[in-house]
């Protein structure tokens, strides 16, 4: 069975879009907004008392039917509305980033990635996107950038909360390219106006470079502090007209574990899959990420952030 | 302040008997704007900056330092330089060029104050973030261009007041003083601005009031400070004017610094961003978002410590400049009972807000001021009119105010395509925000002003504070925050603002949790959730708390890792992380948050504080309070340096930190 799991919009959702920690890198946006959602949808009705999370986690769960809706195969958790966008297309820029997941072969990208593209597209219904980047799993600046200055501190370990299928070996650069190939077709087709990547540094970019058609516009990468970016990496870029934006994503950002935490029957899990005990209906089986989508649609003149959420979709197997 | 049309203005006496006039005409003139204008849509966010400065001029030889009054010699000088006017700038009451597709040079607007300057940019700035990196830049083009348009021995200084104005040989030509417009023992008629309106406007207020306007600021106690402190400078024998006989009735109080004239507080200098909202709706949300953090701001860039010669026991201008223009009678003031005058009215028109405007469900009315006066004809005409409660109680709560400057030939016939006498008392009402309607026939929209920060020592530090601000806005709209505190709160929050060093040393009202309930509160979300009851509210009290000034800005450290306030920084951090910035702007704009996030934690100086510490350490400086010629003469020097220098030389290197 596939599973999609949404946060909405989580401009207005309070705590968990706020990053605490400045120049943190981390998966919380995306964990903590999934089970806001969640939570969210499964204590409609709400009890005036439950601000406070004690209440809640002590009442039974409802069942995960009543909050989340399965058609044919495809399971939405929670339960589903587009909410799309409300000017004019021509008014917005719209940013998605997707995260190939590690794990998964290489060859079933290209379905997954016009999968999230339609699915972000119905979302904010709309019917192209100014960006589109990709992050490949196990590629990080920090680590790959050997240019990188001398005195540039040590990469920070990365706050991933896994039981081991971590970042792994970076993604070859032959997978890379042929993915590459998949999205120059989404941007022939002018579905999406421009291409990205995530975290590549000088001689990554050296090599994949010569390889495409349609050259990436930009290269988002993670800065702790911004002034540390390599002399080398900023005149390359300059060089080859691809714009160098900041992000503090991870690249892993849905970890095996992670998910099993969030829709498991643990303490802190929704009840959506079963535990060691028999627990009725709920279900059964291993789960696997698939891939993770972000989305941000910004009111171009005026700076507002109308629009930004996750999709995320993960395949349970029997 | 721009310059309204010459005239003949009329007298206090004669003002006084067309004031219901000129309101019920600014009123109609009110409802034609608004009904033109109450569904104006603007596409696009456009904000400006105004930089206020003090010309000073040196006296080399005789270590002096002096407010000049050239303020319109230096005008003329900038309306008629070619080359300003060619690159788009100059003096729009004068002349300027045309506004150009790219840059455009800057414009210069002359302010109450003899000695003082304006200058905005010559076009508005957008929200992309390359216009966010050129406002400091331009910033300091412009004090370079103003610069240029001054004498060798004068420079545009960017500290609030003048160290000391009121004293002695303090300005350039010297007049004397007790003039019959303001007839204070300390300034000559002047120092203001010989525009009609400013005379005029400083002398009604004092008819108005029935005596000089009275501002005492509490002296700082230092070891050698005469204790109780009477006031040195006050000359009780002068017998030149009626109001002489204000001193002798006891206007100067014990303890405090005395000054008795609108120049104490007008002349001061402010750091004032205007935005424009896409319609009338964002604009009101903008208004009451910002309102509550107008003191975090007032005290975050504290900057003056100084009056009339002496440090004072306070940081900040505010309530000096509210003092400055109160035009209030005895017994508006509550001073005697009410017998000719209509009501009491708690606050000058140079105030912290008393509304909240925008028709937003997060609004409970437990946030109004229950003690709001309101001119009930003035509302139901508005409400007749079409306006809704909520605005038209704004508007009556601002009319409740006489006119104070009316020229004659305004009165003949109402012109309903102009706002002429909507902006009498718009613009006479000082508030912290001001929300401002369209003019007439031009295209611009809705617009809201945030009024209270200081001005700051260095382009870099005005350059922070305009960019945090704009991206304040920015976050309060994408995450729908709510900053909603009862507005007296506010209120008390603008009085400890004031308090010596309040910015570590006093707490602020302010509200816990400035979001909604997850992604219900737009209305998009799923119609499962169509049928719920609206998030149930406790009690207002439970909604806010007293926080540090680092709390508000760098968050709250929660000791049982709950919920706690993230701080403006971290917000303004997470709206930064979901737009598309490039490296290098990012690391411009950090440089700009650090400013802020460190001022708040104390690790860098206000000004206030700076220029405290820079009197005390003076050699000259003899522990009494005073701020001599001398003192004044190196601090107003080293702030010229550090305005140059940003602290790359360490001189200021506590306000600023090392500057690359």
């Amino acid at each position: 069975m596939k599973l999609i799991l949404s946060t909405s919009n989580i401009m207005s959702g309070g705590p968990s879009v706020i990053r605490r920690h400045t120049f943190e890198k981390s998966n919380t946006e995306l964990t903590s907004s999934l089970r806001a959602n969640f939570t969210a949808h499964r204590s409609s009705p709400p009890t005036p008392t439950t601000t406070n999370g004690d209440a809640a986690a002590t009442r039974p769960k409802p069942p995960f039917k009543s909050w989340t809706t399965q058609q044919e195969n495809t399971l939405w958790i929670p339960t589903h509305t587009p909410s799309p966008l409300s000017e004019p297309r021509e008014s917005y820029d719209i940013t998605v980033k997707l995260f190939y997941l590690p794990n998964v072969p290489a060859d079933t990208r290209r379905v997954q990635t016009r999968e999230a593209i339609d699915l972000v597209l119905k979302e904010l219904g709309t019917s192209s996107i100014d960006l589109l980047i990709v992050s490949f799993p196990g590629i990080s600046f920090d680590a790959d950038d050997e240019e990188s200055d001398l005195d540039d501190p040590p990469s920070a370990p990365a706050s991933l909360a896994d039981d081991g299928d971590a970042d792994g070996a970076p993604e070859d650069i032959d997978t890379i390219v042929t993915t590459w190939h998949t999205l120059e077709k989404l941007y022939e087709e002018g579905l999406v106006s421009k291409l990205g990547i995530s975290e590549f540094g000088c001689s990554r970019l050296e090599k994949f470079l010569p390889r495409t058609t349609v050259k990436p516009s930009v290269d988002q990468i993670n800065v702790r502090d911004c002034c540390v970016v390599p002399k080398p990496l900023i005149l390359y870029a300059k060089q080859q007209k691809i714009e160098l934006l900041t992000h503090n994503d991870c690249t892993n950002v849905l970890p095996r574990g992670t998910l099993r935490d969030i829709l498991g029957s643990g303490e802190k899990g929704v009840g959506v899959l079963a535990g060691e005990k028999d627990e009725g209906e709920r279900l059964r089986g291993e789960v696997q990420p698939q891939w993770v989508v972000k989305y941000t649609a910004v009111v171009k003149d005026r700076g507002v952030v109308e629009s930004k959420g996750y999709l995320a979709v993960a395949e349970l197997s029997e | 302040m721009g310059l309204l049309a010459l005239g003949t203005p009329l007298e206090w006496p004669e003002a006084k008997k067309v004031a219901s006039k000129v309101r019920s005409w600014g009123i109609e003139q009110l409802l034609a704007i608004w009904g033109n204008a109450k569904g104006k849509e603007r596409a696009a966010l456009l904000w400006g900056d105004e930089i206020e400065y003090l010309v000073v001029c040196y006296d080399e030889q005789n270590r002096k330092v002096r407010l000049s009054l050239r303020q319109a010699d230096i005008l003329a000088a900038l309306a008629n330089d070619e080359k300003l006017l060619q690159e788009g700038g100059g003096v729009p009451d004068v002349q300027r060029g045309p506004v150009k597709e790219g840059e455009t040079a800057p414009v210069f607007h002359p302010e109450f104050g003899r000695f003082m300057l304006e200058t905005t940019p010559g076009k508005p700035w957008g929200i992309g973030f390359k216009d966010l990196l050129d406002v400091e830049p331009n910033m300091k083009w412009r004090r370079i261009i103003a610069k240029d348009h001054m004498e060798a021995t004068e420079y545009p200084i960017t500290l609030t007041t003048f160290p000391r104005l009121g004293s002695p040989d303090c300005i350039v030509p010297a007049y004397p003083a007790s003039g019959p417009k303001l007839r204070s023992q300390y300034v000559p008629d002047e120092i203001a601005n010989p525009h009609i309106r400013f005379p005029t406007l400083a002398a009604n207020i004092r008819w108005r009031r029935g005596r000089k306007v009275e501002i005492n600021v509490p002296v700082f106690r230092d070891e050698k400070t005469q204790w109780p402190f009477k006031d040195p400078t006050v000359n009780y024998h002068l017998h030149q004017w009626p109001e002489d006989d204000d001193v002798r009735n006891g206007a100067a109080k014990d303890n405090h610094v005395y000054m008795d004239a609108m120049a104490f507080g007008m002349g001061s200098c402010c750091l004032q961003i205007t935005f424009q909202a896409k319609n009338i709706q964002e604009g009101r949300t903008m208004y009451d978002q910002l309102s509550p953090l107008g003191p975090i701001l007032l005290a975050l860039t504290a900057a003056t410590p100084i009056y009339k010669g002496f440090l004072v026991d306070t940081d900040v201008r505010w309530n000096q400049i509210s003092r400055a223009v109160d035009d209030r009678t005895p017994e508006e003031l509550g001073e005697k009972p009410l017998q000719n005058d209509r009501w009491r009215i708690p606050k000058s028109r140079y105030a912290s807000n008393s509304t909240y405007i925008s028709q937003d469900p997060r609004l409970r009315p437990e946030y109004l001021d229950p003690d709001l006066v309101v001119d009930e004809d003035i509302k139901r005409r508005l409400v007749e009119g079409g306006m809704d409660d909520l605005l038209a109680t704004h508007f009556a709560h601002l009319f409740i105010r006489d006119p104070i400057v009316v020229f004659a030939e305004d009165l003949e016939t109402l012109d309903l395509s102009k706002a002429d006498h909507f902006e009498n008392l718009q613009s006479t009402n000082w508030q912290h925000m001001r929300f401002k309607p369209p003019p007439p026939n031009t295209d611009m929209g809705w617009r809201v002003e945030f009024r209270p920060m200081e001005i700051q020592i260095t382009d870099f530090e005005n350059a922070a504070f305009s960019i945090f601000i704009v991206l304040i806005t920015r976050a309060i709209l994408s995450f729908n925050l709510n900053f909603y505190l009862p507005i007296q709160r506010v209120s008390e929050n603008m009085e400890t603002a004031h308090k010596r060093d309040a910015l570590s040393a006093e707490k602020f009202w302010f509200r816990k949790n400035p979001f909604g309930s997850h992604a219900h509160s737009t209305g998009t979300s799923t119609p499962a959730d169509g049928s719920r009851p609206p998030t149930p509210v406790g009690p207002v009290d439970d909604e806010y708390e007293q926080m540090t000034i680092n709390e508000v800005i760098n968050g709250q450290q929660a000791a049982d890792g709950g919920d706690c306030f993230p701080g403006l920084i971290s917000i303004v951090e997470s709206y930064l992380d979901s737009m598309n910035v490039d490296v290098e702007t990012r690391c411009d704009l950090a440089r700009y948050l650090d400013l802020i996030r460190k001022r708040a934690d104390g690790t860098y100086w206000t000004a206030a504080k700076w220029i405290r510490h820079f009197v005390q350490t003076h050699p000259k400086y003899e522990k009494d309070s005073v701020v001599g010629d001398e003192i004044t003469y190196d601090l107003v020097k080293a702030a010229e340096q550090i305005t140059r220098e940003e602290g790359r030389d360490g001189l200021g290197k506590e306000m600023l930190g090392k500057r690359r």
